[in-house]
Parts: C-alpha cells; sequence; structure tokens
C-alpha cells in the first residue's frame, strides 16, 4: 500500500463511503420491504449488486491492487461504526466481496472488461454460500436444513416443484452471477463514461 | 465507563467470536452471561441491540423454529434422543429436543451478536486509525510495503465526514433529474444519475486532494499514532484465558 498516493486513499475513502451510502439507506428500505428473518434473496441480489457495482467503479479510479478490498474494509467499517451496524452477516459479506474482487481483478492484472465482470459476478454469487455458511456459524445449522429451506423458499418464489431441487439452487446462483456480471459490467461501463466527461482517459490509462 | 484500551476491546471481541462458535450447550449460556456482564460493566452502549424488537423477534423467530424443523426434517436429537418425539400440532410433529435446539441456535446468535457489538461500540474511529497506525508499525509488517495500512486512518475518516454530504449530493441529484422529468425515461435517467454521482464524487476527492496538497499532507510520513496496552487489558486477556479453560474442563 505504500505506493498510494493522498488522492488513492481519498478516493478509496469517497467510493467507500459511497458503498455505505447504499447499505444505510437503501438497506434499510429494503429490510422493511424484505425483513431479515424472511427470503432474503432479492434484497441480496439489490444491495450486492449495487455495491459491487461501486466498488469495482471505484477500481476504475483507482488502478492499484488492493483498492477494492480497502474499499470494501472502509465500507464494512462505516457498518460497525453506524448506530445501527455491528451486525456480523453484512459485514462479512461486504468482505468477502472485495476480496473475490479483488482477487479477479489481482489475477488480471491490467483493468479489462472481463475482469470486472467475473469480478462482480462472483462477488454477488457469493451471497449464495454466504447463506449456508452464515446460518451454520450463527444458528448452528446443518448444510442439509439451509438446502431444504433453501430450495422451500425458491419452490415458492419460482413456482417450481420442490423435487427439482438441483433446478431451483441452479436457478437461484444462475440469477445471482447474472446480477453480479450485470454490476461488473456497468461499473466498467460508468467508469468509462465519466473518465470520459471528466477528459481522465488518459490518465488513467498512463496509471 | 470504558475501562480498557481498543486492544482490550479488540480481544473481546475476537474471544467472544471465537467462543460462540466453538461451545454448545450450557457453554454459550455461561458465554451469554458473561457477555451481559461485561456490557453492564464496560460496555453500556453494546448492550444496544437487546433494546430492539427486532433483536427479540429473531431470537424469538431461532427458538420457534428449532421444535418445527426437528419434526419436520427429523434432525437427530442430542446424545442420539431422536427428534420426532413429542406434541403434534398442525399437521406437524414438534419436538422437545427441537425446542432445545432452537433454544442452541438463538444463544449461539445472541452470543455472537454481543461479542460482536460489545467490544466494537467502545472503539472510536480514531481508535480504529490507531490500531491500523499500530498494525503498520509492527516491526515485521512495516517492512512489507503491501501491509502498509497507514493510509487507512486517512480514507476512513474521509468516508465518515462525506457520509452525510455524499448522501444529500445523491437526494439532489434524483430530486433534479425527476423535476426535469428524467423519470419518463428511467433507463437514461438512472445513466444521468450515476455519471452525476460519480463525477460529483471525484470532483469533491480532487477538492479534498488539492487541501491536503497545500497543507503539504502525507498519510506515510510524521508519527503515527499509537494505542498503548494498559494493565487491565492483561487483566482481561487472563480472565478471558481462565473463563474458556473453565468451560472447556467442566
Amino acid at each position: 500500500m505504500s505506493s498510494y498516493k493522498v488522492r488513492d486513499w481519498v478516493i478509496v475513502g469517497l467510493f467507500g463511503a459511497l458503498w455505505g451510502v447504499v447499505e444505510t439507506t437503501l438497506g434499510t428500505y429494503l429490510n422493511v420491504i424484505f425483513p431479515s428473518f424472511t427470503n432474503t434473496f432479492f434484497k441480496g441480489v439489490i444491495l450486492g449488486g449495487i455495491g459491487v457495482a461501486v466498488a469495482l467503479t471505484g477500481r476504475f479510479f483507482v488502478r492499484k491492487r488492493g483498492s477494492v478490498l480497502l474499499i470494501g474494509v472502509i465500507t464494512a467499517l462505516l457498518k460497525m461504526l453506524s448506530p445501527a451496524g455491528s451486525r456480523i452477516g453484512p459485514i462479512a459479506a461486504i468482505i468477502m466481496q472485495s476480496v473475490l474482487m479483488e482477487l479477479v481483478l489481482s489475477l488480471a492484472g491490467d483493468p479489462q472488461r472481463w475482469a470486472f465482470l467475473l469480478g462482480g459476478a462472483l462477488a454477488v454469487g457469493w451471497n449464495f454460500p454466504h447463506k449456508f455458511i452464515m446460518m451454520r456459524i450463527m444458528y448452528g445449522r446443518t448444510i442439509v436444513q439451509v438446502y431444504q429451506k433453501l430450495t422451500q423458499d425458491g419452490s415458492q418464489m419460482l413456482g417450481i416443484d420442490p423435487s427439482l431441487a438441483l433446478l431451483i439452487l441452479a436457478v437461484l446462483l444462475g440469477v445471482r452471477l447474472l446480477a453480479g456480471g450485470i454490476a461488473g459490467w456497468s461499473a466498467w461501463a460508468l467508469g468509462g463514461a465519466v473518465a470520459e466527461r471528466l477528459g481522465q482517459r488518459g490518465q488513467l490509462a498512463a496509471q | 465507563m470504558r475501562r480498557f484500551s481498543a486492544w482490550g476491546y479488540l480481544a473481546f471481541t475476537v474471544w467472544g467470536l471465537g467462543m460462540a462458535t466453538t461451545v454448545g450447550g450450557w457453554r454459550l449460556g455461561a458465554l451469554a452471561v458473561a457477555e451481559l456482564a461485561f456490557g453492564l460493566a464496560w460496555s453500556r452502549e453494546g448492550l444496544g441491540p437487546l433494546r430492539r424488537l427486532r433483536f427479540w423477534l429473531l431470537m424469538a423467530a431461532a427458538v420457534a423454529l428449532g421444535p418445527w424443523l426437528a419434526g419436520i426434517h427429523g434432525i437427530p436429537g442430542i446424545n442420539g434422543v431422536p427428534g420426532r418425539s413429542g406434541l403434534t400440532g398442525a399437521g406437524h410433529q414438534v419436538s422437545w429436543v427441537g425446542l432445545s435446539l432452537g433454544l442452541e441456535m438463538a444463544g449461539r446468535a445472541m452470543t455472537l451478536m454481543l461479542a460482536f457489538s460489545l467490544g466494537l461500540s467502545c472503539l472510536s474511529m480514531s481508535d480504529l486509525v490507531a490500531i491500523f497506525d499500530g498494525i503498520s508499525c509492527i516491526p515485521g509488517i512495516s517492512s512489507l510495503p503491501s501491509l502498509n495500512l497507514r493510509g487507512l486512518g486517512l480514507a476512513l475518516g474521509v468516508a465518515t465526514n462525506m457520509l452525510t454530504t455524499l448522501q444529500t449530493m445523491a437526494r439532489v441529484t434524483f430530486e433534479t433529474i425527476k423535476l426535469r422529468g428524467g423519470l419518463r425515461r428511467p433507463l437514461v435517467a438512472l445513466r444521468l444519475f450515476l455519471v452525476t454521482l460519480v463525477s460529483n464524487t471525484l470532483r469533491y476527492g480532487d477538492q479534498l486532494v488539492d487541501a491536503a496538497s497545500v497543507r503539504a499532507f502525507d498519510p506515510q510520513q510524521g508519527r503515527a499514532r499509537r494505542v498503548p496496552l494498559r494493565r487491565d487489558d492483561l487483566w482481561l486477556v487472563a480472565a478471558m484465558a481462565a473463563f474458556s479453560v473453565g468451560v472447556f474442563l467442566l
């Protein structure tokens, strides 16, 4: 991180705050619409998709290793410090999503559209195993129990027979991956549009 | 009353999370009592979740779900006692073993939430900045450039101070687009909203960088803030260790 300049840290902070704004404002509305003890599929996809798009847009302007992870850390800290915060689930999800995005972007080297798309897809797709892991840690439920609950909820939501459990789970995961991919692609497009408007294309390419 | 340093509260959170995920049964109850005692003595703000209706709804849902889960899915009971023994209601079998499973689920969730909130609610932003500075100054870590987190304090400060500004900016942008009839074409409106939001965010960023440059500010230079360990932190760690050993031995 010693290669980071003041501008990089400031932008990391600002995009962390933007993700934090999404989590606190939109998250509150969505919590009212989908309470936490009901099905959290839509909430996860919407919040995850927008958050991932914000973080990846930040990465477009700070083209250095670790920037997405740092944006995620800032968001998690904001969430932790907020009066309604100190909730393990969302904080763990934010950190894991940023780790996954960072992993893909670091492996890809130079920022590229496919890396944004893949990173976004994996990050929002994380919501799927996240449920299994958090239910295991928080409530001690077994994978089979969470699997049955997910299948029942998915069957009601999609109108598919519960016996087609694998299809239901594949659809639930697929929708998340698709939403994440769209978020990543949108972040790349948004970053490009803003850079063009601000005349920063050349500067960013030189970074 | 704040008695420990940031390291003490951080250690309590890590210990509480570790214990809550590893112990079960009556030990969870003992952990919950220990956490409540800690909260009443040294972290009153951390007991905030207990004052929220949503917290108790979540706990009640976990307890209530237990008997049904065991009844419906035939979860093996505790110590070999089958999960399907008990009452019958609404077409499903309800079991007492399931109820104890539900109580354990709720207990684990409660101890995890308390561990998280009791320790971290006592940490201020400056504590967190000092912790990052402290981690970056540890001899082994300070030599690794990839783990130098000294700028993270600046980023966190920027984020905290700009949170309200960004919220206001997002609302003003949205209202402007709405008043000019932009919502008739939702996709165009969304694009305009996002481009304006990100452009303005970057503009604010440039202003902050200018302000920092004028003051010749560099997060890597200057003296790092440190959080010294207190004697009470060591007592807390000793108490946590003694509690853990006692709980595992009994």
